[in-house]
């Protein structure tokens, strides 16, 4: 679990209109990441990057131990690459896409590829342009899955699915955990799916990593306090305290770095705790987007 | 240079230009006949049939397979495979002649073959050849603008370029005296005009393809 499958070093990468700020991002080989972004925030970008489809204009991307984009054709060879806006070859049968891809991947494994074809009933004799959306995802993941890559890079692979085919994709995913070897990362704006299958989560606004940790840590230290005050009482100053809602005699405290002890700290400060709500990952990121683009236009 | 990936990739573009590729031959193999059994206006339809179909397939090749794979956006299918974007550029190139060169030469020599035939028309040689090397010249531009502007728009200039530079062309080379001497005449001549002329051409296929070998490997985003 210590080698690094991924590995960004301060990498910027700047357009007219948008940047991608000194990013560091560190994917333990083995991990699955969940890598959570608003529309616009560089999800798709630093995928771009880590795949070397753009080049970083600072910093350096290892991946699988290769340096990018110098290496990608080598690096390329271990990973599986399915994105929202990519598409197969319209005219040709998914059949034919595994005889293309087969030659090409020393560890191609035909006999899964036909498994996952049954799994996702999908029609090997079928050309790909008559294929619905949900079909054309489950036909790419397959191909990604069936050369058996050390890295899967998935970029909205879920986006404008049904919700069967979102579970049968995410299902698939799952399994494919089982492997230990095998590292992911899964970028979405759908928290609850990146919430099912991640251990790591990552969070990126506007151009930057805004954190970065495993997600039991983000849902054991982000917390909202429920709190009653005293007449005249002011609100608590509390570790990590990111957000305050609520009104008059009864704030809420949003946390990241909750402790069991901050409850009887409040106490002790005269203000009486109603209830310590968990929050969901969905939460965690507005909350945490929300504070930094606070503090930023402060 | 990894060339089991270029060969792959060039087999697959073949693959999808399998029909076109096809009809055009079908189309010229016609088009030849009507040059050669039309008599006089059979003669001047065949061949501006043979041009023309000579510039559809340089341009239905370069659309399909070049600017294609953006607008179908197949393109993040095949960078996600293991190869460098200079493969991925030389498998264009070598893509597209491969497709249109095969289609450019069995014409070529048809065109040439009935000129021998026909001693009458002998002086017409080396025109011709001339002729279908600026062809050739007008595609390579045409694969060029594509891979590096990725646009449809540049590449339709392009083309446009192409065809305008191809009267410019078939005037000025007329008009060469060292060319124009012997063109209706009834011997086969090459003079060094037209080896020169031939030259000029081919210095301008490798300054097209150099070229874009080398903006391609400066390009920095390619999705």
């Amino acid at each position: 679990m210590n080698e690094l499958s991924v590995q960004f070093e301060g990498v910027s990468k700047r357009y007219p209109h948008f940047s991608l700020e000194n990013v560091h991002l560190e994917l333990p080989a083995g991990s699955i990441m969940g890598f959570i972004g608003a529309n616009g925030a560089g999800k798709s970008t630093t995928i771009r990057i880590l795949m070397g489809l753009v080049h970083q204009d600072e910093g350096s991307v290892r991946v699988l131990g290769r340096s990018m984009p110098d290496e990608q054709a080598a690096a390329k060879i271990d990973i599986g690459f399915v994105s929202e806006d990519m598409r197969l070859y319209g005219p040709a049968t998914l059949a034919w896409h595994m005889n293309f891809m087969r030659p090409i991947y020393p560890r191609w494994d035909q006999a899964y590829a036909e498994e996952l074809a049954r799994r996702f009933d999908l029609k090997l004799q079928q050309k790909i342009k008559g294929l619905s959306h949900g079909q054309r995802v489950k036909a790419a993941m397959l191909l990604a899955l069936a050369r058996r890559p050390r890295l899967l890079v998935l970029d909205e692979p879920t986006t404008g699915l049904d919700p069967v085919a979102r579970m049968e994709v995410l299902g698939e995913l799952m399994t494919v955990l089982a492997d230990e070897d095998r590292t992911i990362l899964f970028s979405s704006h759908n928290t609850l799916d990146v919430e099912q299958i991640s251990d790591r989560i990552t969070f990126i606004d506007r151009g930057r990593i805004i954190d970065s940790d495993d997600k039991e840590v983000f849902l054991d230290r982000w917390r909202r306090l429920r709190l009653v005050l005293p007449p005249d009482g002011t609100v608590p100053r509390l570790p990590g305290v990111v957000e305050v809602g609520g009104s008059g005699r009864l704030p809420v405290l949003t946390t990241n770095r909750f402790e069991p002890a901050m409850v009887s700290a409040c106490n002790d400060l005269g203000a009486t705790v109603q209830a310590v709500d968990t929050m969901t990952l969905e939460e965690i990121f507005v909350a945490n987007v929300h504070c930094r683009r606070e503090r930023l236009t402060a | 240079m990894n060339y089991s990936m270029v060969k792959s990739l060039i087999l697959k573009d073949w693959y999808f230009h399998r029909t076109g590729i096809l009809l055009s031959l079908a189309g010229g193999a016609v088009s030849l006949a009507v040059v050669a059994f039309g008599g006089k206006p059979g003669f001047t339809i065949g061949l501006i049939l043979l041009v023309t179909i000579m510039i559809m397939i340089g341009a239905m090749t370069v659309m399909g397979n070049t600017l294609g794979e953006r607008e179908n956006q197949t393109l993040a299918f095949s960078m996600s495979l293991p190869i460098s974007y200079l493969e991925y550029t030389t498998s264009k190139i070598v893509g597209n002649l491969l497709i249109f060169v095969p289609f450019w030469l069995v014409i070529v020599a048809g065109c040439l073959g009935l000129i021998v035939a026909a001693p009458e028309i002998h002086g017409l040689f080396a025109f011709t050849v001339i002729m279908a090397v600026e062809i050739l010249v007008s595609t390579c531009l045409m694969i060029a603008v594509a891979l590096v502007t990725e646009s449809k728009g540049w590449t339709i200039s392009a083309m446009v370029t192409g065809n305008l530079a191809l009267n410019v062309v078939g005037y000025l080379v007329a008009h060469i005296p060292g060319i124009a001497k012997g063109m209706w005449g009834t011997a086969i001549q090459w003079s060094p005009a037209a080896s020169i002329s031939l030259a000029t051409e081919f210095a301008l296929i490798a300054l097209l393809l150099g070229g874009t070998f080398f903006i391609q490997s400066r390009k920095r985003d390619f999705i």
